[in-house]
């Protein structure tokens, strides 16, 4: 509805120059940076994805589910009877115009959150900036965790969710002996941290742990390994195009899903499109949600979503679900801030407070229902497990039974457990800003 | 161990399909084509689309790269290249530039969303031999590197056209004082070299995910390979098996990001000891 | 007068303060944080820029790895400033999460901001010293050093992805807070931030200009046009042109240093291939014959691309490659090559006599 993109004059510097040049000679005392709402004004969200370079594959579906996610709360009535205004900016997959970009959403724009990132890398990049001006991040994706700010909620699995049920699973369906690859960073060293934890669990073995450089297409040396290994199945975190390589190469190599199934942790719907569902068919997804969920939310969200122009990639992704799930918990926590201290008092530290125990109830997320740690802002989840069928979509074969907690710290427990004021570290000192 | 070794014949000939076409460009004609990994890059795509809107089979797609890439190359000579002889280093600088244009091209074309490449289904299947074992498709690349060799081996030193290029890279004075036209054995050369780029595309958009941005990684490594053989086209297949062979084996014994980086750290030791590479290219290029 | 005005030592001293005077009062017109951080930024990529102009420009000498000291220095400062909000005795959290118990030799220093920022600037020049030595002494020149910069970049790329108990990897390093010196924290936002980066853009290329008016600048751009012929003169040219390119590996080590201030972040992101060669293009585009024309490009590019790049969000990118190739077509000496034709052309017709040289330069700065 009524987003607007950036024009050219609107945000020319040398406009804002002239604008200021008058009024300041010397260098003012700085007013308060925090951004706030005010009645008769729309809520200015940032929508910080990369539209174009490498990262804009799976960014630019983000940027096009928070549009129509926004279209869908502005057409509903808005946020307390005030319409959302997305201010739509392109972080060219390159971290320094994230940290520019960032910047100028805050600053500039004074938006009174952050929606973005897809990589760690990126929300790294842009954290400092949004700590130091107490802003909000909303990062909806999965992640590694061992992270803890009082500035950002995530509404993806963490590592310590992800593999959780993954793992058992596995090992009971295909036997004990596994294999892990991924790709060389640190998302995949630190899942594989967990899923390590949930194979001893299971009583699984581990043969071998082999890492690719990011972006590399080239299996053949982690392949011969594996078939000198005999593993009954691999467990994977290969990411982006390197996951298309692996799975294509792995069934050119002659290895079957059948005899040794690969478990990933991002292999969705999007990948085996890419890779051709043959390559997919017969592998493993751990995740929160799949196009295929069989409920009524997901079934009209489905449908709705592919039907209007936001759907034009014609597929709907976990990536992007719990990016569209993360703009109804601004929504609802945001409601609550204005419900007890009126719209005045909104600030994007109170959003983040109140997004403490927030719940997305079954009626709105598509992956059913699921709310926001009370104590480090990660979100409670049901996992799920999906086969790639053959014509590349995915069957549910295994549900977490409860809900799974979020704990960014579950592997490190000597390092501390996050709480909402900061990191609790065991001989009861705190630290803020822990990144 | 003797996978290793297999396995490095197979790295290595896909690095030197990569490579093949630089080699020409960069040997004969000395640009340094920093849109190499675009030309690749459109290969693939040339493939996706004579697949996926004329449905044709794998194996005609892949000529069908080499004359599509070929022809973009030509043009490319044509408008920019052919007036940059003079200055290799600013055809360094402008091929970046037309690699970003052939990059936001094709995302505009085709969009952002990776595209799939079909393959005949007997390529993947596995050989065994003997303990050694290789994918059929592996095979398939080696092959087509041989006869890539070949082919530029023909060209080069079997037809009018390799004398007249081979004339022009000796001396390009002499070669016009008896009536060849320089002018248009550069283009063709250039031409014949996206062309094999283009080819390198079509393999590549197999073993890998077809994108805009597919074709950047290749371009580094690629160059490596030329430079260290010398702009010659043996060169460059010895350059490749060499550094094949050592990424696989490296790779065996410790992991791919070492052996990566232990390989581009010999390269530079040994370009300190031979800058003008294993076999030069000769003649008076600049 | 009738000579090309583009080449009277005075007026070009005098183009450079008007131009630092300009950039100077700033902060003074606006109290636009934003504004300031981005200009400051760009002041960075500025410096970045006239240290390729300085070893390509005058040295004839085309590194396509500037990123290596930029990200070196980068690294440097990231790291002292990670050590400033750290806690006596404690390791950075991400070291906890790799599986350190102490914290690595390497970083020991870095305890220290003084000697932290010394390192941020020494270990890249010193690394430019011995690799450019090594390469000069083997004769190794033009587009063979470019492509040999090429691998020493992609390499030390992928070390830094590769160590990553030591340098957190792919997600970098992004210090919480901003740098402290002296127990005043510097703002990123601040006009304090931007006069920093002003100063050192400064001194930087008021020093680049002095030294390439020396006897020493003589020689150095002696060596771009015959190298040969300066050899046979008796001059030791590998020990000019390590100097110089070790020379603009100390600009562009401070150059990235400034970076982390500003940015707070520093990834191994800063040693791709696609960020060194954007530098390059800035010295191109601007004129890489002229150090103020090279900063002056890498304000231009950047600046488009923070705003024209939103506006025109698919075709920008189409736009700076075709940009670019029309500079290096039409432009070899960029802006700075058309001011030099433009002047010229004014003086000669100020003198009402055709001025000869109007071309002939730019031709020899587009080797």
């Amino acid at each position: 509805m009524s987003w607007t993109r950036r024009t050219f004059l609107k945000n020319s510097s040398l406009a804002a120059g002239a604008l200021a040049a008058p009024a300041v000679w010397l260098p003012t005392a700085r007013e308060s940076w925090g951004a706030t709402l005010s009645e008769g004004e729309p809520i200015k969200i940032g929508l910080l994805f990369s539209l174009t370079g490498g990262l804009a594959v799976p960014e630019e579906d983000s940027t096009l589910v928070m549009q129509y996610a926004i279209d869908e709360i502005n057409t509903a009535g808005g946020i307390a009877g005030h319409p959302i205004e997305p201010v739509i900016v392109d972080a060219k997959s390159d971290f320094s115009v994230y940290t520019e970009k960032a910047r100028e959403l805050i600053l500039r724009d004074k938006v009174i959150s952050i929606f973005g990132c897809y990589t760690s890398a990126s929300r790294k990049a842009i954290l400092p900036t949004i700590m130091d001006r107490d802003n909000l991040l909303f990062y909806p994706t999965c992640y590694e965790g061992a992270e803890c700010t009082q500035n950002t909620v995530c509404t993806g699995p963490l590592a310590n969710q992800h593999s959780r049920d993954l793992i058992p699973f596995m090992v009971e369906n295909f036997g004990k002996r596994v294999f892990f690859v991924g790709s060389d960073y640190v998302w995949p060293k630190e899942s594989n941290k967990n899923a390590k934890i949930w194979l001893e669990n299971a009583g699984g073995e581990l043969l071998g742990e082999e890492y690719v450089p990011l972006g590399s297409s080239e299996f053949g040396p982690v392949l011969a390994k594996i078939r000198a290994a005999k593993p009954d199945f691999i467990f994977s975190t290969v990411v982006g195009a390197s996951d298309i390589a692996f799975h294509r190469q792995f069934k050119q190599e002659g290895f079957s899903a059948d005899d040794m199934p690969i478990a990933s942790l991002t292999t969705g719907e999007i990948e085996t499109k890419a890779m051709g569902a043959e390559n997919g068919a017969g592998h493993f997804l751990s995740a929160p949600y799949f196009q295929g969920l069989e409920n009524e939310t997901n079934q009209k969200f489905v449908e709705k979503f592919l039907s209007s122009p936001y759907g034009k990639n014609g597929v709907t992704h976990y990536n992007m679900e719990e990016t569209y799930t993360s703009a109804y918990v601004f929504k609802n926590a945001l409601e609550k801030v204005i419900a007890e201290r009126g719209i005045e008092e909104v600030t994007p530290t109170a959003i983040r407070n109140a997004c403490a125990g927030i719940k997305v109830g079954a009626d709105i997320s598509p992956e059913g229902e699921i709310w926001v740690d009370e104590n480090n802002f990660n979100t409670w989840l049901v996992p799920k497990i999906g086969q790639c069928q053959a014509d590349g979509s995915f069957k549910i074969v295994k549900q977490a039974d409860a809900h799974v907690e979020p704990d960014p710290y579950s592997i490190y427990p000597d390092v501390g457990t996050c709480t909402a004021e900061g990191l609790l570290a065991p001989d009861g000192t705190l630290r803020t800003d822990v990144i | 161990m003797a996978n290793a070794l297999i396995l490095g014949i197979s790295i290595a000939s896909i690095f030197l399909v990569a490579a093949i076409g630089l080699t020409i460009i960069y040997g004969t004609a000395g640009v340094i084509n920093m849109a190499h990994g675009e030309f690749i890059m459109l290969g693939a795509y040339a493939t996706y689309a004579m697949q996926t809107y004329f449905g044709l089979p794998y194996f005609l797609c892949i000529p069908c790269a080499f004359v599509i890439v070929g022809a973009i190359g030509f043009v490319i000579e044509k408008l920019l290249i052919q007036y940059l002889y003079h200055r290799p280093l600013d055809t360094l600088l402008a091929t970046w530039g037309v690699s970003l244009v052939l990059i936001q091209g094709t995302r505009l074309t085709f969009g952002s969303d990776p595209k799939y490449i079909q393959m005949p289904g007997f390529l993947s299947s596995n050989i065994e031999l003997g303990g050694v074992s290789l994918a059929a498709f592996r095979i398939f690349v080696i092959l087509a590197a041989l006869a890539l060799i070949a082919l530029v081996w023909f060209v080069f030193y079997k037809t009018d056209f390799g004398i007249k290029v081979r004339a022009v890279t000796q001396n390009r004075e002499m070669a016009a004082a008896f009536g060849i036209n320089s002018k248009q054995v550069y283009s063709f050369t250039f031409a014949f070299g996206a062309g094999l780029a283009g080819v390198a595309g079509a393999l590549f958009g197999v073993l890998n995910i077809v994108l805009p941005t597919m074709g950047t990684g290749y371009v580094v490594q690629a160059f490596l390979i030329v430079v260290t053989g010398g702009g010659a086209l043996m060169g460059s297949a010895i350059a490749s098996i060499a550094t094949g062979e050592m990424q696989s084996i490296f790779a065996m014994l410790l992991n791919d990001s070492f052996a990566r980086f232990l390989i581009f750290i010999l390269i530079v030791v040994f370009l300190r000891f031979r800058p003008q590479g294993l076999i030069s290219a000769g003649g008076s290029r600049r | 007068m009738l000579d090309n005005p583009y080449h009277n030592k005075t007026l070009q001293w005098l183009a450079y303060a008007a131009v630092f005077l300009l950039i100077g009062i700033v902060p003074l017109l606006t109290d636009d944080d934003f504004l300031l951080n981005q200009l400051a930024t760009y002041g960075v990529y500025g410096l970045l820029a006239v240290s390729i102009s300085l070893c390509w420009g005058s040295g004839g000498i085309l590194n396509l790895g500037q990123g290596i000291a930029f990200g070196l220095g980068a690294y440097g400062m990231a790291m002292t400033m990670q050590m400033q909000s750290q806690a006596p005795g404690t390791i950075p959290p991400f070291m906890a999460n790799n599986a350190l118990e102490t914290l690595p030799i390497f970083w020991e220093p870095f305890w220290n901001t003084g000697l932290g920022i010394a390192l941020a600037l020494l270990v890249p020049t010193l690394f430019y010293l011995i690799f450019g030595g090594l390469m000069f002494v083997a004769r190794v020149s033009g587009p063979f050093f470019a492509i040999m910069t090429l691998a020493i970049l992609s390499a030390l790329a992928t070390v830094f992805v590769a160590l990553q108990p030591y340098t957190n990897g792919v997600n970098g390093i992004s210090p919480p807070t901003g740098l402290v010196i002296a127990g005043t924290k510097i703002d990123p936002y601040s006009s304090t931030a931007y006069w920093l980066v002003f100063a050192l853009l400064l001194i930087c290329t008021f020093t680049a200009k002095l030294l390439t008016q020396s006897r020493f600048g003589l020689v150095v751009r002696a060596l771009k046009d015959d190298p040969e012929r300066v050899r046979f003169l008796g001059y030791n040219v590998a020990v000019y042109e390590t100097l110089v390119y070790a020379l603009s590996g100390l600009m562009a080590a401070a150059a990235g240093a400034s970076f982390a201030v500003l940015t707070q972040y520093v990834s191994p992101a800063q040693f791709e291939v696609g960020f060194s060669i954007s530098a390059v293009i800035w010295a191109a585009i601007g004129g890489r014959g002229s150090l103020l024309w090279a900063m002056l490009g890498a304000f231009t590019v950047q600046g488009a691309q923070s705003y024209a790049g939103d506006a025109f969000l698919n075709t920008w990118i189409l736009i700076l490659g075709f940009s670019f190739i029309l500079v290096v077509r039409f432009l070899p000496g960029g802006f700075a090559g058309l001011a030099e034709l433009l002047l010229g052309r004014l003086a000669s017709l100020r003198g009402g006599r055709r001025e000869e040289f109007g071309q002939a330069p730019a031709k020899g700065a587009a080797k």
